[in-house]
């Protein structure tokens, strides 16, 4: 490769870009599970391990809102009309508003009665409940073939392509040639087939014709190459757009209610010190509830964009490892710290951009791990919290 | 110490293992699999048990110390059983000592975090150590270098995603159980001593246990390398057992499972672990066997009943002032009648053409009921099962004997 | 000069409070030493410093001669500085015998390996630790509840209990945080007794929190007074009951 600076296996800085613009799309996921974490974190002290399952949920809410929508796989052959925000808004809402529901109900039945028991009781009590969900869930959702949101609800597919440099005109005039080329040799080839006994016994004017196609079919790819690493553009996906807008717009509500409501500011308090917060009078029982809320529908707007814009398949293990990630992006920026769940979230997803980026894909699961050690090592506090000495 | 006492519980337990070979060779292999599997569940379970219950350290990947011990194994097998010349049996155990190594040190490399973390954090790490080892054999082999350019040593295939297979078979029933008997015997022997004390004074209180000179770091990461050896070994029977390995067989939800026996068990309960490990492990075998399948309202049912009793249980726990004969009467009695009305509405739900023809297959329950069960554990009685009773001849006499206390078995 | 403590400008921070600030005194051997200020003057926290649980942010403190700031808690008690805890902190779950095994586990003396296997040196061992465990349980009244859960313990015997269990570690200087608190007059009496024994009979140097003036006055014969972290008065007990400070200090609390 031409551009290449340090002798590094496999890193093409043409691509990173791309890369890293894909990369903040998956930490704009990341950042709204994180902060369902780390708000729980914070007041409880729990890792709500079920949060994971919130999130797979709400994909499951999404997918079966846009099947009601009409994005189902029966209708979908006679589809016919397009679809429009609105749809995806409703998906959206729904999605929310189902999680925060779910994520209520399970602050209330299974963290609730057990939280005068020791820590760990809560966190098996919270493991309990997320295998529940995902092997409980699986007898009843659909799970195979797993389902996934049909791309055709989002009406803003493709990209903005945003050109960095262009590729030299002669470069581009020689594509357009070797393309015309390998279109003729093809043509040629596959006449020529027509007259021959089988595709893998050729006579000789067939394996003539045969080996020019598969040489212009050569020159056509190196030239391409060369177009791709000499001219740099940027994909922008406009689901992913719609994507970081979104999350943006959430977390500036999400900021407002934290820093400048009653609710917020006793969410505040309780973080800090639960016990006190009881006995200044802050009804504790509500703080959590919205907490959970908060937390649930987060995650649920998470689950709906993934789900739609990136249309992974579903099953009922699909918020395991993500949930996992937004974990560490949770005690990455510092758990307990909204800014930091965010931050977290960013730097993580980019990491692990980083790695695939410099060809180290079967790696990337392992990344998370590896940071959350380290930080649990070195810095325990986080990025942004700081570490608290235990009282005693 | 009274050695002939001794001496004879050591030649029973022997015996024990060689009759559970005997016995079991009369049955076909699936069988015999089943029973083998048994014993290494009972191993992981007190092994986890020690970490856990005992230690206090919350951890929550134990399966990847057993995939360690497997795979060192498995591999090491592979390559030099054969030049070895060694007889199956004197091969298996130096396999075990070496799964052993291999595990106790991965063990002290988690243990090492557990010295600065706490419950929660802890068991995170251990699961995200988990993660790592199966990511590493998944992807196996690969080079290890500095970004490309130098290159240290090629880690060896392990059969990448697909399975390590041609592992030669040597099956040898009573090693298995012998290892399940050593474990229970070693947790035993040291809650027996002054050493055991310190353990469990590291899971009671740790800052108070440093302030009586406890050297908590080394028990923490001993802790760590007893458990986790315990698992290695059994990783190297299992190895030998099953002659293919997967990464998958040694997923998250095996820690989980392992978990859920040490948690309903008692924490810190060893009698507690081993009787969970083999009823759980019992339990799915049991539901797979049943060909019937079950039905929606069978299942529904069921879960309302239980629901009930959980319910009527924490309302007599938290609510009802009478006294503690009267409560257990109580749970009895919530027991009995959740039960009835489940096996009522059994026949009114599947009377519903809906509940009734959406059916499972048993087999894929098990994990649903492992998790309720580890929910309604921590709801009804957090202590599990045996809370931090051990089984012995004068604890059997007193629950026996004295009817009320005998909750420990009634809940 | 040999004293058995001694604290040279002590100073710690959690994040803008200084919870202990520029405190200097000395121990001598065989001392009853009394520690005193309002709540949350930073007592507690003297304390955690000289045991090892916090590291000091500034200052120096001396064991024996030997610095001992920043070395682990475990390492500072099996040099001779053993405590107990105002919140008590018991091994709830284990009896009262066990509780006091473990505070001499310190002097055990077989190894792991002995003790996984049961042999003869892990059982003596434990046999041995049992009985001087005994032993203590016998001079602080607890013999007849060795066998029970200390989490059973009605108050005032737990205190005690964390006593006998920082005694088992065989100290040369002990720390009684609040060791009279929740207690009725009859058996603070009984504690001030057992305190003064302690000194006596086990040769032990003791620091002792309280907030009881009468208990501290009737027993210590040195005390430091704290207040917002600072050392505000220092000398015998007539000295201090006069001080204008110290007075000023407990304005509204009974001296
Ligand atoms: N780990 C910590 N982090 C933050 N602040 C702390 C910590 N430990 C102690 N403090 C603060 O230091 C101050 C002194 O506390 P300390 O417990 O030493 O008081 P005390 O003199 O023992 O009071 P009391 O008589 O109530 O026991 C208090 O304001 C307390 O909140
Ligand atoms: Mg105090």
């Amino acid at each position: 490769m031409v551009h290449q600076l340090l002798p590094i296996a496999a890193v093409d800085f043409n691509t990173l870009p791309q890369q890293l613009v894909l990369g903040i799309g998956i930490g704009a996921v990341y950042a709204l599970v994180a902060l369902g974490y780390t708000m729980v974190y914070g007041v409880l002290k729990l890792i709500n391990f079920a949060h994971a399952e919130v999130f797979m949920l709400g994909a499951y809410t999404a997918l079966f809102t846009a099947w009601y929508l009409g994005f189902s796989p029966q209708s979908l052959q006679a589809l016919e009309r397009e679809s429009s925000w609105l749809n995806l808004l409703i998906m959206l809402l729904a999605s929310m508003v189902i999680c925060a529901i779910i994520g209520v109900i399970i602050e209330r039945f299974a963290y609730r009665p057990m939280r005068s028991q020791p820590r760990i009781a809560i966190l098996i009590t919270a493991i309990g409940v997320s295998l529940l969900l995902q092997y409980g869930g699986a007898l009843f959702l659909p799970v195979s073939p797993p389902p996934s949101i049909d791309e055709r609800v989002n009406p803003y597919r493709g990209a903005y392509t945003i050109t960095l440099s262009r590729p030299s005109d002669r470069l581009l005039g020689q594509k357009e040639e070797l393309e015309r080329q390998y279109q003729e040799s093809n043509v040629a080839f596959e006449k020529q087939l027509e007259k021959e006994k089988s595709r893998f016994d050729l006579s000789p004017q067939g394996i003539a014709l045969r080996n020019a196609k598969q040489e212009a079919e050569r020159a056509l790819r190196k030239v391409t190459d060369e177009i791709a690493a000499s001219g740099r553009e940027l994909k922008l996906p406009r689901g992913q757009m719609i994507m970081l807008g979104a999350t943006l717009i959430l977390m500036l509500i999400l900021r407002h209610l934290v820093l400048y409501t009653r609710t917020g500011r006793a969410m505040r308090a309780a973080s800090h010190d639960f016990d006190t917060a009881s006995l200044m009078g802050i009804s504790v029982d509500k703080i959590v509830t919205v907490t959970f809320i908060i937390g649930s529908a987060l995650a649920g707007a998470g689950a709906m964009m993934q789900a739609t814009f990136i249309g992974t398949p579903l099953t009922t293990f699909y918020g395991v490892s993500l949930g996992v990630k937004a974990f560490v992006a949770a005690v990455l920026g510092g758990i307990g710290n909204i800014p930091g769940a965010v931050l977290g979230a960013m730097v993580l997803a980019i990491a692990e951009t980083l790695v695939v980026w410099a060809d180290g894909s079967k790696w990337k699961d392992a990344i998370a791990f590896v940071i959350l050690i380290a930080v649990l090592l070195f810095k325990p506090g986080g990025l942004l919290g700081s570490s608290k000495v235990e009282k005693v | 110490m009274n050695w002939g006492v001794r001496a004879v519980s050591i030649v029973a337990a022997v015996g024990f293992c060689f009759l559970i070979q005997t016995v079991s060779l009369g049955f076909g292999a699936d069988i015999q699999r089943l029973i083998a599997l048994a014993g290494l569940y009972v191993t992981l379970a007190v092994s986890l048990n020690l970490i856990n219950g005992i230690t206090g350290q919350f951890s929550i990947g134990h399966a990847a110390f057993y995939m360690i011990g497997a795979y060192t194994t498995g591999y090491l097998s592979i390559q030099f059983l054969k030049n070895s010349g060694m007889p199956g049996p004197v091969w298996l155990l130096l396999m075990m000592l070496a799964g052993a190594i291999m595990a106790s040190l991965a063990g002290l490399v988690v243990g090492l975090p557990s010295l600065r973390l706490k419950g929660d954090y802890l068991a995170i790490v251990t699961l995200g150590f988990g993660e790592i080892v199966r990511i590493i054999v998944v992807n196996s082999p690969f080079d290890v270098s500095f970004f490309g350019v130098f290159k240290f040593f090629t880690f060896p295939n392990l059969g990448g995603a697909y399975a390590l297979d041609k592992i030669p078979a040597i099956r040898e029933l009573w090693l298995i159980w012998l290892l399940a008997v050593v474990c229970i015997a070693v947790c035993r022997n040291l809650l027996k001593t002054a050493h055991g004390l310190a353990f469990l004074s590291v899971r009671e209180d740790e800052v108070a246990s440093l302030a009586m000179g406890v050297n908590v770091t080394r028990i923490k990461v001993t802790a760590f390398m007893i458990g986790s050896a315990f698992a290695g070994a059994a990783g190297a029977l299992l190895a030998h057992y099953e002659t293919s390995i997967l990464p998958s067989t040694f997923a998250m939800d095996v820690s989980f499972i392992i978990l859920t026996m040490v948690v309903l068990g008692g924490t810190g309960s060893i009698t507690g672990s081993a009787l969970a490990a083999i009823t759980l492990f019992a339990l799915p075998e049991v539901l797979r066997r049943n060909k019937e399948p079950v039905t929606g309202g069978t299942f529904l049912a069921i879960v309302i009943g239980v629901i009930a009793a959980v319910v009527l249980i924490r309302w007599f726990q938290n609510e009802y002032h009478g006294s503690k004969n009267k409560k257990t009467a109580g749970y009895f009695a919530s027991v009995a009648a959740s039960a009835i009305v489940a096996f009522g509405l059994t026949f009114a739900l599947n009377a519903i053409p809906a509940l009734h023809d959406k059916a499972f297959e048993g087999s894929k329950l098990r994990m649903v009921i492992f998790a309720g069960s580890l929910i309604i554990v921590m709801l009804i009685r957090p202590e599990g099962v045996f809370a931090h009773h051990e089984f012995s001849w004068t604890w059997l006499k007193k629950v026996l004997r004295i009817k009320p206390k005998s909750e420990a078995l009634a809940t | 000069m040999s004293a058995v403590l001694s604290l040279k400008g002590a100073t710690i921070r959690f994040g803008g409070l200084v919870a202990v600030n520029d405190v200097t005194f000395d121990i001598e051997k065989g001392d009853l030493f009394g520690l005193i200020g309002p709540n949350g003057a930073g007592k507690t926290t003297c304390f955690n410093l000289i045991t090892g649980v916090y590291r000091p942010t500034s200052g120096e403190i001396f064991f024996n001669e030997k610095l001992i700031n920043g070395l682990a808690p475990n390492r500072i008690c099996a040099m001779g500085i053993a405590r107990t805890f105002q919140n008590i902190r018991l091994f709830q779950a284990l009896t009262v015998l066990e509780n006091v095994v473990i505070g001499g586990f310190l002097r055990h003396k077989a190894s792991l390996a002995s003790a996984l296997a049961y042999l003869p040196p892990a059982i003596t061992e434990t046999s041995r630790l049992e009985r001087e465990a005994m032993d203590l349980l016998e001079v602080l009244d607890l013999a007849d509840v060795a066998q029970t859960r200390s989490a059973d313990l009605p108050y005032g015997k737990q205190r005690r209990l964390e006593i006998a269990r920082a005694m088992a570690t065989q100290p040369e200087l002990l720390l009684l945080d609040e060791p009279a608190a929740g207690m009725n007059p009859n058996e603070k009496e009984d504690l001030a007794q057992t305190v003064r024994l302690i000194r006596d009979q086990f040769g032990k140097t003791i620091l002792l929190i309280e907030h009881d003036m009468k208990f501290v006055m009737g027993i210590c014969e040195k005390i430091v007074v704290l207040d917002h972290g600072e050392e505000i008065a220092y000398g015998p007990p007539s000295a201090i009951r006069n001080d204008p400070k110290v007075i000023e200090a407990y304005l509204g609390e009974a001296v």
